[in-house]
């Protein structure tokens, strides 16, 4: 892991014409390089480069491995792990005759679906006369028993079977139960067969459930039918799987090797291409180049200090077992090239302030079974759809169980019934026992939390003094409202806060050092302007007129001054939120322990007990993720993150997406 | 209660599903799709995966499409009880015309069946037989064989009165369009009703809607009744919906008892929608042969691509205007709409293999 932003490093270099292809399999097959486009060459060298001209667009690609993937993911085939192929031994890209197999894989899955539309047509005729009958509607249906003077019944029948109803003609006397709405077309049809209705008043009793079972046993055999042709047509894809896979295969590496070449430029006879690359693998690029065009290349790095900072893509190293918090930071923005990897910071302050408001062993505990088990059952079903409980959410609940078990060990809460505490029985504190050591009541607790996010705050604007001076903002670093002058009116501020405090909110605590101390500082801040303008003038950049100076001087000193004392007021104000979060949680707990109580009855006790501990853990559980999240984003990145940075994005074989 | 406490809830889980559909491209990947097979892929993991299942289980589209009724009957009904009383009234209204659209196929299969003797079993299936607001017995209507039959499935339900003003004989001879327009009229006149019942604010949003809506809706009458197929001054008058701008000013000059109420309507459009003057004016009142027919026919996909466009932006505004009022609810339904029409649309032009241009054309994209 690294402490700050990846040192980068930008490649060019220049390869032989015939050369290109493989490099940029090796390249691919690497995946540490995110190419950028040549067009910061000088004009005239410029115009003797051409630009990258295709057999193959890479719109028809992309749009042919959408078609693939679709097809696969109807028969649910997953995609391959195109790292385990040998991309050198792909075989030429046929196009067209990808696009007949599609055509033809899909149209044989048209031809299924119309079989199931004939059926399912029949399946809603089956089911409406089934539910007339139900429904006691049977004047909406057309029953006849009988035989035919003349023709052929199977005449009849075929001809029958072109409107819908249920036809029993294997013995006479025949029955046909149809709608009545097609009365009309059902008797000019039996007329010219001259049907004779039966006359028999127990075969007119005995067709109609008759007829009924019938339309019954053919909706299940449809149903039976239909289901079958579904599977039908996820056998056909699965059959064709052996096409499909390697197809897709071949697609998206040329679809990969478009959009890489799509930066490249070219002379007659040679590519010139260039892109960032990871310091720590800028030697494993050179050889990568110079062993696949066997030296016949030029290799040359620039180092990214020689580049604005604002151009240079950012990448972040953390460990695996960060990655959650990593997700965290990726959500706020990306930092500024040089800057220090918020990672490891969020992670402590985030599980710590989720700590402090969800501390509890047994719910805790909770919430990493829960983790464990979403993360394995997605892990055994990888095709399965993120649901409520998501994978990223599993992932998180197996860190924040731990840390709420932690709280609930310092704390001594177990369902929130209390145990003994190793730091002070936090339950006993809120609920005003008497409780011996320096906590002892909410007030206390709220004291904890303050302090906190002191700290909390301090190290925020640690780290931005470090991130300043590693970028060389020097004026910032002393004079900004998050520089040493801001850290200096905060450090007085508490100590001006914590003495009013101590005397009782009596008196204000005086120093002969403080008024002073002030007035220094809020000097130091409306020079920082007239500083700035003097060393622009110095260096000979446009600093702007003498009015603008002087309105820039007292507006901005007005705005420092007033976010650094509301602002930092404020933001140590709001870590007070841990505390009362926390203290929610064990009056809900309590409140609940209450109501069971109540009944008298330890069946009832325990269902209620239950209950209660299971609405804490999941609104106590979300208040307080979303809360450390707030707290993280609001009182603790304001301080530190610019959040100015682009995202490094390789291209490489395990590359999702690619966009220009 | 506050309009705060009245909105916040469902606007923002309005909202929300607002974002998503309109950061959705599925209608752009259905097109994109060279089949039929594959359209339907696409609505996989979205909101209308009910209608991939039921077309994979199934092979019908028809089926599909019923279902995607019953989404939206679903849809309307899950946001009708976080709305204030008079707002959700209005709502009741709005699914009203779900509900009289769906009536008006029911009795078009009838007249079909009973009327022009043709069968009507196989369409008949696909007639959405919920209950939408009032209790229509649907099976009643595609099964009667005299018109009583079809007034008594709707007793009981504001359909009945109007029902009741039509014979047999006078549908046999008129056909069913006056019954339409009528079931049009009544539903218009409903929905000015529920209107005038808003609190201020959401009346005023529901009007400048749905004046607009009215006035899409006569444009279209002049254009294919009154211009198109030469429907007389008199006839024209019971057509046009008496409100929106155009049925106000038209009622307020008097224009469908002058000489020319057609050129006269014509000019009040002008008037207000000026940028389709020349599309209106190049529809030809002959349209006997079939170049004129296809022209026209083009003017008025163009009308009607423009009024579209209007209403978009209109409902677009309703986003950025007041956040704790109607106006987000309105829109929504509005979005959900224009997707579901959207997609039936491009199932309907993939199942008859049409080209992704053609398709692009027909949709006015």
């Amino acid at each position: 892991m690294s402490m700050f932003t990846q040192k980068m490093k930008m490649l060019t270099a220049v390869v032989m014409e015939n050369d290109r292809d493989s490099v940029v399999r090796a390249l691919l097959r690497k995946g540490v390089m995110e190419f950028v486009h040549i067009d910061a060459l000088p004009a005239d060298k410029m115009s003797r480069l051409s630009s990258h001209s295709s057999s193959v667009p890479r719109a028809a690609l992309t749009d042919a491995r959408v078609r693939i993937e679709t097809l696969m993911r109807e028969a649910g085939i997953p995609l391959p792990d195109i790292e385990s192929v040998d991309i050198d031994q792909l075989p030429p890209l046929d196009m067209e005759g990808y696009r007949r197999f599609l055509d033809r894989l899909s149209g044989s899955l048209q031809t299924i679906r119309a079989e199931q539309k004939e059926l399912n047509e029949k399946l809603l005729s089956y089911s409406e006369i089934q539910r007339y009958a139900a429904e006691g509607k049977n004047e909406y249906l057309d029953l006849r028993t009988g035989t035919i003077t003349h023709g052929s019944v199977k005449d009849l029948l075929s001809r029958l079977q072109l409107i819908d109803g249920i036809y029993l003609f294997d013995a006479e006397p025949y029955i046909s139960l149809t709608f009545r709405r097609d009365s009309q077309r059902i008797s000019d049809l039996m007329d010219k067969f001259g049907w004779a209705e039966s006359p028999d008043p127990e075969t007119q009793k005995n067709a109609l459930p008759e007829a009924l079972g019938k339309a019954k046993a053919l909706s299940v055999e449809i149903q039976q039918k239909l289901g079958e042709l579904s599977e039908d047509a996820k056998s056909k894809i699965l059959e064709s799987s052996d096409k499909l896979i390697p197809m897709w295969t071949n697609v998206r590496v040329h679809e990969l090797c478009e959009h890489v070449e799509s930066c490249f430029s070219y002379t007659k006879n040679t590519t010139l291409f260039s892109g960032w690359v990871p310091a720590e693998y800028a030697d494993d690029i050179s050889r990568i180049i110079y062993e696949t065009t066997k030296g016949v290349s030029i290799v040359e790095w620039t180092d990214a200090d020689s580049i604005p900072r604002d151009e240079v893509p950012v990448a972040m190293k953390s460990p695996k077992i960060l990655r959650p918090f990593q997700r965290m930071v990726d959500n706020y923005n990306t930092p500024e090239y040089g800057s220090i990897n918020p990672t490891p910071f969020t992670a402590v302050a985030y599980m710590l302030m989720f700590m402090l408001m969800f501390a509890d062993v047994g719910q805790g505990l909770v919430l990493l079974l829960v983790g464990l088990i979403g993360s394995a059952v997605y892990r055994k079903h990888p095709e399965m759809k993120d649901g409520l409980l998501s994978r990223y959410l599993c992932t998180l609940l197996i860190y924040l169980g731990p840390a709420s078990m932690v709280g609930g060990l310092l704390f001594g809460s177990l369902f929130g019934l209390q145990i003994p505490a190793l730091w002070f029985p936090f339950d006993a504190v809120v609920e005003g026992e008497p409780v011996p050591g320096l906590i002892n009541s909410v007030y206390d607790i709220l004291a904890i939390t303050i302090f906190f996010g002191i700290g909390v705050i301090y190290l925020g604007l640690f780290l931005n003094w470090i991130n300043l001076f590693r970028k060389k903002r020097y004026i910032e670093l002393v004079f900004d409202k998050n520089g040493i002058v801001g850290g200096v009116l905060y450090a007085a501020g508490i100590w001006f806060a914590y003495g009013f405090v101590r005397s009782g909110y009596r008196v204000f605590p005086s120093a002969p050092w403080f008024m002073p101390l002030i007035a220094f500082c809020l000097v130091l801040i409306l020079v920082k302007e007239p500083l700035e303008f003097i060393i622009k003038k110095h260096k000979g950049q446009d600093a702007g007129t003498i009015s603008h100076l002087i309105l820039s001087t007292v507006m901005e000193f007005l705005v420092e001054v007033l976010e650094i004392f509301s602002g930092l007021l404020s933001n140590t104000l709001s870590f007070m939120r841990v505390a009362g979060l926390g203290i929610a949680h064990a009056s809900l707990m309590m409140a609940f322990y209450q109501l069971a109580a109540l009944p008298g009855n330890a069946i009832a006790f325990v269902i209620i007990a239950l209950l209660g501990n299971v609405l804490v853990i999941v609104l106590e559980g979300m208040s307080a993720g979303i809360q450390s999240l707030r707290l993280n984003y609001y009182e603790f990145f304001t301080k530190y993150f610019t959040g100015h940075g682009i995202a490094f994005e390789p291209v490489g074989l395990r590359s999702r997406i690619v966009s220009d | 209660m506050s309009r705060v406490s009245d909105y916040a809830y469902i606007n923002a889980r309005l909202r929300a599903r607002i974002g998503i559909m309109r950061s959705s491209d599925i209608i752009e990947n259905m097109i994109k799709a060279p089949t039929l097979v594959e359209a339907v892929a696409k609505l996989d993991g979205t909101r209308h995966q009910h209608i991939a299942d039921v077309y994979r289980s199934t092979g019908d589209l028809e089926a599909a499409e019923l279902s995607l009724i019953e989404e939206q009957v679903a849809s309307y009904r899950e946001v009708v009880p976080f709305l204030p009383s008079e707002s959700s009234f209005f709502m009741t209204v709005l699914l009203e015309k779900l509900e009289m659209e769906n009536l008006k196929t029911a009795i078009r299969l009838w007249y079909s069946a009973s009327i022009m003797h043709h069968s009507i079993s196989d369409r008949a299936k696909y007639v959405c037989r919920t209950l939408i607001v009032h209790p229509i017995d649907y099976d009643r209507i595609m099964n009667a064989s005299a018109f009583g039959e079809v007034e008594t499935a709707v007793a009981g339900t504001p359909y009945k009165d109007i029902l009741s003003a039509f014979t047999f004989e006078s549908l046999s001879k008129s056909g069913l369009f006056p019954l339409e327009i009528a079931l049009d009229h009544m539903w218009f006149s409903h929905l000015m009703e529920a209107i005038r019942k808003l609190p201020s604010v959401d009346r005023h949003l529901a009007e400048d809607i749905y004046n607009v809506d009215i006035d899409l809706k006569n444009i279209l009458i002049l254009v294919r009744y009154g211009y198109y197929y030469h429907l007389e001054g008199a006839r024209l008058s019971e057509v046009i919906i008496p409100a929106g701008y155009i049925g106000t000013e038209a009622a307020r000059r008097g224009v469908l008892r002058s000489d020319d109420p057609i050129a006269s309507l014509k000019d009040i459009v002008h008037r207000r929608y000026p940028a389709i003057t020349e599309e209106i004016d190049n529809i030809r009142r002959t349209a006997d042969d079939f170049t004129t027919m296809e022209e026209n026919a083009r003017q008025i996909m163009l009308i009607e691509n423009y009024l579209a466009a209007w209403r978009l932006k209109a409902y677009q505004r309703l986003l950025l205007g007041k956040p704790f009022s109607i106006g987000v609810v309105l829109s929504y339904f509005f979005l959900e709409r224009q997707e579901d029409s959207m997609i039936q649309a491009v199932l309907s032009a993939k199942s008859y293999s049409w080209s992704e241009g053609k398709i692009r054309e027909a949709l006015g994209l």
